[in-house]
């Protein structure tokens, strides 16, 4: 029989909520108040998140944020910086126990797993990807998808972006190239090692064509049936209360 | 003085330690890595800070040996070493 998991379909939020959702999620899910959960969503205003061990003013130009009207948000999981650009991108994440058959016991298993589910959705586009270890995906050798993973509360917690459209001056005007004032040279070694969709394509591919075929590349990853579905009350209780959090001073800076 | 090293084939880690009279008065490591659980780097920093600068190997090879942690991209001799970079560079 096929599993049914939970799909919350491209809900547009905010960082602080963005990140509390899925924080949420895995909470309930381990309390056995939800199910499994496969989320697409895309954040509004556009936002820069920096991995939970990451130095924020290291890597990301406050200034030009707040200029740029770009939140500025730490994740619960490890990782680099990710520009996630309203026009450019769609963030999935995954919320499953971590003593799920489904998902491998050991991490870098279990990046390769998950992450070969948005590889098959972009093959589904006409993109050739694979995965690069620990946690990205690349096409023709360049970046298209950065993950990140946690496991707490029991379960495992992963969530990535997937390269839609990409403009690279824009972030590399907001994220700080290691110790490297951004020259015009810097933007173009850092633009070199990304691509995206639209660009490894040479088309226009649209948001709602992306969604559709990495919703296609979890079900059969996971030879699951993805069923949508809103947050419970419980959830979006813990929403409100994780949200505080994340758009804390005392969070976002503690680094 | 915060010093960032990138670990050959892992991730970017980055230290910023403060030293008086050969104790290790401050630490703050930063990067790109993985660390699970990872509010361990909160209990990494405290087990450091207060200790001697002579101690620091010890310190974190003890700090890992006697917990389960896992660390990707990342390995307690590469904290060593940042944080040795770092407190070499201290003014």
């Amino acid at each position: 029989m096929i599993d049914t998991w939970r799909l919350i379909d491209m809900r547009i939020e905010d960082a602080y909520t963005q990140m509390a959702i899925d924080e949420a999620i895995a909470f309930a899910r381990n309390r056995g108040e939800t199910p499994n959960t496969i989320r697409l969503y895309r954040w509004k205003p556009s936002a820069v998140s920096v991995g939970y061990f990451q130095s924020l003013e290291n890597e990301v130009d406050i200034e030009e944020c707040r200029r740029q009207g770009v939140d500025v948000i730490r994740r619960i999981t490890g990782g680099g910086a990710v520009f996630h650009d309203y026009e450019g991108e769609i963030t999935y994440s995954l919320v499953a126990p971590d003593s799920d058959p489904k998902i491998p016991t050991d991490i870098i298993e279990s990046y390769q797993i998950i992450c070969g589910c948005i590889i098959d959705g972009l093959k589904e586009l006409g993109v050739d990807s694979e995965f690069k270890p620990v946690n990205d995906i690349v096409a023709d050798g360049k970046k298209i998808s950065g993950n990140a993973q946690t496991r707490r509360y029991g379960v495992v917690l992963q969530h990535g972006t997937v390269l839609v459209d990409c403009d690279a001056k824009k972030i590399f005007s907001i994220l700080k190239v290691s110790g490297v004032k951004i020259s015009d040279k810097a933007i173009k070694s850092a633009e070199e090692r990304l691509t995206n969709v639209r660009k490894y394509l040479g088309r226009n591919v649209s948001f709602e064509d992306a969604r559709a075929a990495l919703i296609k590349g979890f079900e059969r990853g996971f030879n699951i049936r993805l069923k949508p579905g809103k947050l419970t009350p419980y959830e979006e209780g813990l929403v409100d209360e994780y949200r505080k959090r994340y758009k804390s001073r005392e969070w976002v800076y503690q680094r | 003085m915060r010093i960032e090293y990138k670990v050959p084939g892992g991730k970017l880690v980055a230290a910023e330690t403060a030293v008086e009279l050969g104790l290790i008065k401050k630490v703050k490591i930063s990067g790109d890595f993985f660390m699970y659980p990872e509010a361990t780097i909160i209990d990494l920093e405290e087990a450091i800070t207060g200790t001697c600068v002579e101690d620091l190997e010890s310190t974190i090879i003890d700090f890992f040996e006697s917990r389960t942690t896992q660390l990707i991209g990342v390995s307690p001799n590469d904290f060593i070493h940042v944080i040795r970079l770092s407190l070499a560079s201290a003014p």
